[in-house]
């Protein structure tokens, strides 16, 4: 199998859904009622992946609102903050670690069963790496950044076990904290380490938007089995310097903008496409967007994953590659 | 006698409706649905809470929180001739992000930035208000500048910074901050620094003017800074801890801010303790003369934990007032 194509994580919420979440949060709607629209849009989006022939699926959390307090609220120890500013006129909440954590029953897994069920394909499990958990909290309780972040681990670990045990063959942790301090790269493998250790599913991080020139010699060191990396936004340039240092894991191969409303024209992403297969054999070369598509409308995200999937094939069958 | 003040920045929105009212104008703007003035007289009526809730909580010198900042570097950027604003950059180790100045040619300053949102905040009475600007030095290390050299980039800034210095003296600021996180990253780099405060300096006149560092220490350039034609200092003692035995063991003499409550975490700081370290630093820097305030701008935090803060830094400026 060669040039199998995936998603990183979440896709755009339907309309329909995004007006439900916003009567449930005032108390109009009950609970039972969210989820099942949060089923209805999962079905959804499995159906439109297998339709246009994605090979790895994700569930693309429509049941989740932020990556970090999504985890957060389900997690003893741990509250949720006010509102804080990211840019603009956008504002998240952030968890708040008051106490020891503790995983009173698994997070993930119940979505992951009903989601899996509606497809023959492997589906991703989708944990928030202990990194990125610690980095975006507040921290009320642990004497040190890196206790945190080892706490996070150990619960998180845990649920990964979950996951295996449910029948999760690919679990991926995101980090996109991870190259937020330089200078703690080596927490970063510790803790990435700790959740991953003894898993026998395939295991895959990904990172968007940071500082890959100082991140780079720690690409080896992660101990995950398949790096996801945003490409195309900023990435490119990035190619030579794996030509000189080759990556000894799987890459997942970002070549769709999730920050852009433009998409992508099939002769761009086969030549993103053609030259990731200049440094990487095509059996461990996965392509997908640069990053989650929750930011693009329903419309934009389905035209850009057609996109890609299409300049794959076509990028197959030029060569010969099954 | 120890007083107070905050570094700049303030949550823009809280929890209740009434305080989202900024961000549901931004968004009807955007939409085409208000004018820009409805836009600004919201922002105003902020700005008039943020400065009344700095007031209450005790704080003697407050600022106009930046409320109407994009952000600390294409706020200012968008008013320089040579300069162009782009796509999103991580700000620091936080959590946000920042629009990118791209510098396309010489930078100048075009027109006042932060004047008329200082002088509102100023006419609503009470005592001084601090203005604050964007330092040089960290205007162009966040800045893209290409193949241009880096001294004339942070010159320019620097020249362009002491335009807007000028003019929000000629506005009648007394009291002026210009803030440089971006040294605490690169420690080194030290005399650029210091030509380009110099320069900002040349057109402080009477103001009080004051050099705030935060996001990490400057424990090894603390001569150099205390060296600069500056009436206050502002570290950041709480992500920047070596500014604690730095200050200890050389002393200070210049008055000091000093960034001792957390505005990073929500954790609520015990003031005796804070206090007590504090004094720790009786007879190695002018105590009586210098502020108590924040570690750095509030607004990373939920606008309750900021005005919890706001309280802390007054309770801890009590606290050391006592003990002198």
């Amino acid at each position: 199998m060669t040039l199998l194509t995936t998603s990183v994580g979440s896709f755009p919420k339907p309309p329909y859904l995004t007006r439900a979440r916003a009567q449930h949060s005032k108390g109009e709607l009950p609970d039972e009622g969210l989820r099942a629209l949060e089923e209805r849009a999962t079905r959804e989006w499995i159906a439109f992946q297998e339709e246009i022939g994605i090979d790895i699926l994700v569930d693309g959390e429509q049941y989740r609102g932020d990556m970090a307090t999504y985890f957060a609220e389900n997690l003893g120890g741990c509250e949720v903050s006010g509102l804080v500013r990211s840019y603009g006129n956008r504002y998240y909440k952030k968890p708040v670690v008051t106490g020891e954590l503790e995983r009173p029953g698994a997070i993930t897994v119940d979505w992951w069963s009903w989601a899996q069920g509606l497809t023959k394909k492997p589906l991703k499990g989708m944990l928030t790496g202990p990194y990125t958990m610690m980095d975006w909290s507040f921290n009320e309780y642990y004497p040190s950044r890196e206790d945190l972040a080892l706490a996070f681990a150990k619960v998180l670990h845990a649920e990964a076990r979950d996951l295996e045990r449910a029948g999760a063959r690919v679990i991926q942790i995101d980090e996109p904290a991870l190259s937020a301090r330089t200078d703690e790269l080596d927490l970063v493998v510790k803790a990435l380490g700790a959740v991953t250790r003894g898993l026998e599913s395939k295991t895959i991080t990904h990172t968007c938007y940071g500082n890959y020139d100082t991140v780079f010699p720690y690409f080896n060191r992660l101990p995950v089995d398949q790096l996801d990396l945003e490409m195309s936004n900023s990435g490119l340039d990035l190619l030579e310097r794996f030509r000189r240092e080759p990556l000894k894991k799987e890459i997942a191969f970002g070549v769709i903008d999730v920050h852009s409303h433009v998409i992508e024209s099939p002769n761009q992403i086969r030549d993103r496409i053609e030259r990731a297969l200049e440094i990487f054999p095509p059996d461990r070369l996965y392509i997908d967007p640069d990053c989650g598509l929750k930011t693009r409308t329903v419309e934009e995200a389905e035209a850009k994953l057609r996109a890609m999937v299409s300049a794959t094939r076509d990028v197959k069958e030029s060569r010969g590659l099954r | 006698m120890v007083s107070t003040t905050v570094v700049g920045s303030y949550p823009r929105i809280g929890e209740t409706p009434q305080e989202q009212r900024l961000r549901r104008a931004l968004a009807k703007f955007d939409e085409g649905a208000i004018a820009e003035e409805e836009l600004r007289s919201v922002e105003r009526s902020i700005v008039k809470e943020v400065v009344e809730e700095q007031r209450a909580a005790g704080i003697s010198l407050p600022t106009d929180g930046e409320i109407t900042w994009y952000d600390s570097q294409s706020h200012f950027a968008r008013h320089f001739d040579g300069v162009e604003v782009n796509g999103l950059v991580r700000y620091f180790d936080t959590n946000t992000y920042y629009r990118q100045p791209v510098v396309r040619g010489s930078i100048r300053w075009r027109e006042p930035t932060v004047v008329d949102e200082w002088s509102y905040a100023s006419s609503l009475g009470a005592g001084p208000l601090k203005a604050v600007v964007t330092g040089p030095y960290t205007l162009a290390s966040l800045a893209k500048s290409g193949e241009r050299p880096r001294h004339e980039t942070i010159r320019e800034f620097a020249e362009a910074i002491a335009g807007e210095v000028r003019t929000l003296r000629a506005a009648g600021a007394s009291h002026i901050q210009v803030d440089e996180p971006a040294i605490t990253r690169n420690l080194k780099d030290v005399k650029l620094l210091v030509d380009a405060v110099k320069t900002v300096a040349t057109e402080r006149g009477t103001a009080w003017l004051s050099l705030f560092l935060y996001f990490g220490d400057v424990a090894g350039i603390l001569d150099e800074l205390a060296a600069l034609p500056i009436d206050n200092l502002g570290l950041d003692l709480v992500q920047g801890q070596k500014n604690w035995k730095a200050l200890a063991s050389h002393g200070c003499e210049v008055p000091l801010t000093l960034g001792v409550i957390d505005a990073r975490n929500t954790k609520r700081d015990d003031p005796r303790g804070v206090a007590r370290s504090t004094l720790s630093l009786k007879g190695k820097v002018p105590l009586a003369e210098s502020y108590v305030s924040p570690s750095n701008g509030l607004e990373f935090l939920p606008r309750e934990k900021a005005r919890e803060k706001l309280r802390l830094v007054s309770e801890t400026a009590k606290f050391v007032e006592a003990g002198l």
